[in-house]
């Protein structure tokens, strides 16, 4: 068992593509850790820690974001091939994120609206998650990911076993931490049930409902959620609002606001409908 | 509090069912046990003397829009004018126009989260070279003081005593915080719509497992000591003794209360009907909503199943493990290398409900369910646990008397009389008494169950009762020797004497949802019968039904108008045959096995219920077992020399079984090698 110690060092990069640099900020936080992290692995890349680049190869390659243009679609082929192991870290690498709400719209026609010069804009007409180019080893969830999850993957990795990571709604770190559930008692719309713990959850702990930023779990009934959200007044793109967010590109969410036609914004709002879930 | 000695107790399930050192219920006269009047200004003292014995109180408050156990400082934590509105999916705090802190259901957890937390840590993992060594965790129990605790969680901690200290190996975590924990119940003065402890028999009112029991009033509450130690802190309290209207008052509002549930979980038979639902249509339905979350497991008071979470540092020398509330519903909970057991939402739900309601009483003896609701209300969709267990396992509900009294004059010196009403002559030597002025126990009997009937100066022969009807029953009685041969030539009018019904019948529960096959020779029809009428009266809970029945001649046939009726439904296969033939008999001659031999259907989905001469049940059974049926699904009944009818006199024993006590129906597989051998 000796030569669990005597493993060499490994070479850890983490790349970005379209993304807001807050999951890899995550590896920053943990800070009691960072000494013994720096002991195990060579960090060869890290973009908001240090301008030095790699040109590889990884153990391990954390890549960050959702592939958004042309040059992340060809960039991320090729760092494929130069890593062993590549994990998505965050929801825009694991499900498109955010930015892949525009995949429901007219990409040209955002495009003109917002830029002087729109011919000047590369981009593709849809952000699409990292599983949808290459091959992805395991996926990192959350917006951002939790320090925890991180710092469990990366001792998985040095000890050579599978991350141990819950594959359970959030709803059960609700009740295990004794949050009482804010859909039972307050009617507050809540995306707990149908996604994937990790979060601690902290939004119903503070009184709001999950927006699923973990992304859906196994075996997510978000047909029957959904059904429920509707029959407490809400319309189809109150509904579909709710499934609209950081992970809404994942297929059981995105099912759901394909049903109600969409999500807010990409379609003609009627008059009366679209507003009030209450908690943006 | 409670002593190492006296754990596990269990309330549950019955009011026979405690331990607990004084005797609980019943609000009686003023006595040094009690009842006493604690005046509503004073309620505080209690909680103050529990904090001066170094407890940490649990007692009911408001957090984020429910009540909930939560530590409490004074009584001013307590929910006071504050109750609750519960309905699936939905709870809701509503403000009353008095200031009671205990009228309100049940709050959004029970007190397991103190005696059984969601996380506890294990061990320490160490590895140092080539030397590992693991060291457990130190038991670090709080000493508690539940307050509030209702009838419902008390039987639930008591199911949980039994699983966690009532084996072999223990939980002494468990152990540890159970110990020391003084429990002050509550009696409920109200019900959610969500609540069915009536149904599962452990509420509204406390029964045992407290040390000091409460009832709310407006003026304040009586209060009742269970243990040398509840009794040691009312002493301390400035109570006294309760006067009549308080405790009418006290005991009325918790009968109120009781009233208002109703039985909307009829728990007759329901171990058998639910484990007979495996491929039930239902799963799947309740699969389309169910959303796999695991609220209801974690709101429930009895649910304990765990899973061990393991974190290491980098180097894989240090690893510490930690228990953690885990359940059914998850992914990973039934996960092996190369996928889960349950994969499916439907096996989840199943999994869950039947252990619930069926398994756990294999395991544990109780079911696992306490009836206190909070799956109901927690349940983000609304599903309401109440409705999918009629929807998978409905009651069967084939005569009016659903209770099931003592059997009357069961001694063998006593019998009850009864007057036969009408005489039918079935064949040369078969006759049918149909009687009334019977014992409601007999009209409450089950199919399969027999009667020991006397006329004076013979002796009494055991009788299968071959019909229920609303007020009478038949009795088909074959004049074989002096005895029958007295009772058959009886008239209208004329008087017997009864005792039953007795032994044990035919579990029609086990064959909903399943294909039935009922083979029968001669007067084996007659216990049969009851079976029938049950069958068919709720004709839709069963898949196919065939009636296989041989008799000596077509004259030897019973109830030929009744085999025509059934035969004539169309939803039903009556098939005769006879050893010789008769007048006009155009059938198939022989033995009834061989009506098997042209049969092609497949006996996997089928039970059995065979009646006759016992060759005859022999031959049946292998030709059963030959199409598929497993030995656990074939039932016949044995007959025997009976006298006492209760197992008292040895007569019919046949193996390691008393035929009229452990039967006369049994499974195959419960007969085993005594079925057929000669000389037993």
């Amino acid at each position: 068992m000796t030569a669990i110690a005597a493993r060499p060092r490994l070479r850890v990069g983490i790349v970005k593509m379209a993304s807001c640099d807050g999951c890899q900020l995550t590896l920053l936080d943990l800070e009691d850790e960072l000494l013994a992290l720096g002991d195990r692995f060579d960090i060869l890349e890290f973009p908001e820690a240090s301008s030095l680049r790699s040109s590889g190869p990884f153990d391990v390659l954390l890549v960050e974001g959702s592939i958004s243009t042309p040059e992340q679609a060809a960039e991320i082929i090729e760092l494929r091939t130069k890593a062993r192991t590549l994990v998505t870290i965050g929801a825009c690498a694991s499900y498109g994120g955010i930015q892949a709400l525009r995949n429901w719209s007219d990409h040209d026609v955002f495009r003109a609206a917002v830029y002087a010069h729109p011919e000047y804009i590369e981009s593709l007409s849809t952000a699409t998650p990292v599983s949808d180019h290459v091959k992805v080893d395991a996926e990192l969830h959350g917006c951002p990911i939790s320090p925890d999850q991180l710092r469990e993957l990366l001792v998985s990795v040095a000890v050579g076993r599978r991350p141990q990571i819950r594959e359970e709604a959030v709803c059960l770190e609700c009740k295990r931490r004794g949050t009482v559930c804010v859909m039972v008692a307050q009617g507050i719309p809540c995306l707990g049930p149908v996604t994937q713990g990790g979060c601690g959850a902290l939004c119903p702990t503070y009184g709001r409902g999950c927006y699923g930023c973990f992304g859906p779990r196994e075996q997510a009934n978000t047909g029957s959620l959904s059904r429920t959200f509707a029959a407490t007044g809400r319309g189809d793109l109150g509904v579909s609002r709710l499934f609209a967010g950081f992970t809404g590109w994942a297929p059981p969410f995105r099912e759901v606001i394909d049903e109600r036609g969409g999500p807010p914004g990409m379609t003609p709002v009627a008059a009366g409908e679209g507003g009030g879930d209450g908690r943006h | 509090m409670v002593t190492d000695e006296r754990l596990p107790y269990a309330p549950y399930p019955g009011p026979t069912g405690t331990s607990v050192a004084a005797a609980p219920v019943a609000l009686g006269t003023p006595g040094g046990s009690g009842p006493w009047f604690l005046a509503r200004a004073n309620l505080g003292i209690l909680i103050d003397l529990l904090r001066e014995d170094d407890r940490t109180v649990i007692g009911p408050t408001v957090i984020d829009g429910a009540i909930a156990y939560a530590e409490i400082d004074s009584a001013d934590d307590l929910p006071a004018g504050i109750g609750d509105d519960q309905s699936p999916g939905q709870y809701r705090l509503v403000r009353r126009s008095d200031d009671r802190v205990f009228d309100y259901a049940v709050g959004a957890q029970s007190p397991k989260r103190w005696t059984f937390p969601p996380v506890v840590p294990l061990n320490v993992g160490r590895r140092e070279g080539r030397a590992v060594t693991f060291e457990p965790a130190a038991i670090d129990s709080p000493k508690l003081a539940f307050i509030g605790v209702r009838a419902c969680e008390l039987a639930a901690l008591g199911i949980q005593d039994r699983v966690f200290l009532g084996g072999p190996y223990t939980d002494e975590d468990y152990r540890s915080r159970r110990r020391s924990a003084l429990i002050v119940a509550v009696n409920c003065t109200s019900a959610a719509s969500t609540c069915f402890c009536t149904s599962m028999g452990t509420g509204p009112e406390v029964r045992g497992g407290y040390d000091i029991v409460l009832t709310e009033l407006d003026e304040g509450f009586v209060v009742k000591a269970g243990s040398p130690e509840g009794a040691d802190i009312v002493a301390r309290l400035p109570v006294r003794g309760a006067d009549a209207s308080q405790m009418f008052r006290a005991a009325e509002s918790v009968g109120k209360v009781a009233a208002t549930m109703g039985d909307p979980v009829p728990t007759a038979g329901l171990h058998d009907r639910l484990l007979a639902q495996f491929d039930s249509p239902e799963w799947a339905n309740v699969a389309e909503r169910c959303l796999s979350c695991a609220n209801c497991t974690m709101v429930c008071p009895t649910c304990f199943c765990s899973s061990v979470n393991q974190t290491s540092d980098l180097d894989a020398e240090v690893s510490t493990s930690e228990r953690v509330w885990d359940f059914c519903f998850t992914a990973g909970f039934a996960k092996v290398a190369g996928g889960s057991f349950r994969n499916r939402i439907r096996d989840r739900y199943r999994q869950w409900l039947t252990h619930k309601f069926a398994t756990w009483v294999d395991q544990f003896g109780t079911f696992g369910c306490v009836g206190c609701g909070r799956c109901i209300a927690w349940c983000p969709v609304g599903i309401d646990i109440r409705q999918e267990l009629l929807a998978v396992a409905p009651p069967l509900v084939v005569r009016p008397e659903p209770v099931r009294p003592q059997p009357v004059a069961a001694t063998p010196g006593s019998y009850a009389t009864a007057r036969i009403v009408s005489v039918r002559s079935e064949t040369h030597d078969v006759t049918t008494l149909t009687i009334g002025d019977v014992d409601p126990a007999f009209l409450a009997g089950q199919f399969g169950q027999f009667a020991m009937v006397a006329v004076p100066a013979f002796p009494p022969v055991p009788i299968s009762i071959s019909r229920f009807g609303r007020d009478t029953i038949d009795l088909t009685i074959r004049a074989a020797g002096p005895a029958t041969a007295a009772i058959a030539s009886l008239g209208p009018r004329d008087e017997i004497g009864l005792r039953g019904p007795l032994g044990t019948s035919w579990p029609i529960e086990r064959a909903m949802g399943h294909d039935v096959v009922i083979a029968t020779g001669g007067i084996g029809l007659a216990p049969l019968r009851p079976l029938i009428d049950g069958l068919i009266a709720q004709r839709d809970r069963f898949e196919s039904i065939r009636i296989y029945y041989g008799a000596r001649t077509p004259a030897d046939q019973l109830y030929r108008e009744e085999l025509r009726g059934w035969a004539g439904r169309g939803d039903t296969e009556v098939r005769l045959i006879v050893d010789r033939e008769g007048p006009g008999w155009t059938g198939p001659v022989g033995v009834v096995t061989q009506l098997f031999d042209s049969a092609t259907w497949d006996g996997s989905r089928a039970l059995a219920f065979v009646c006759g001469p016992e060759r005859m049940m022999e031959a049946t059974a292998d030709a059963l077992l030959d199409r598929g049926l497993s030995s656990d699904r074939i039932f016949v009944t044995l007959e025997r020399h009976m006298e006492c009818g209760i197992g008292l006199c040895g007569h019919c024993q046949t193996g390691r079984l008393f035929v009229c006590r452990d039967g006369p129906v049994f499974s195959l597989a419960q007969l085993g090698d005594v079925f057929g051998r000669e000389g037993m």
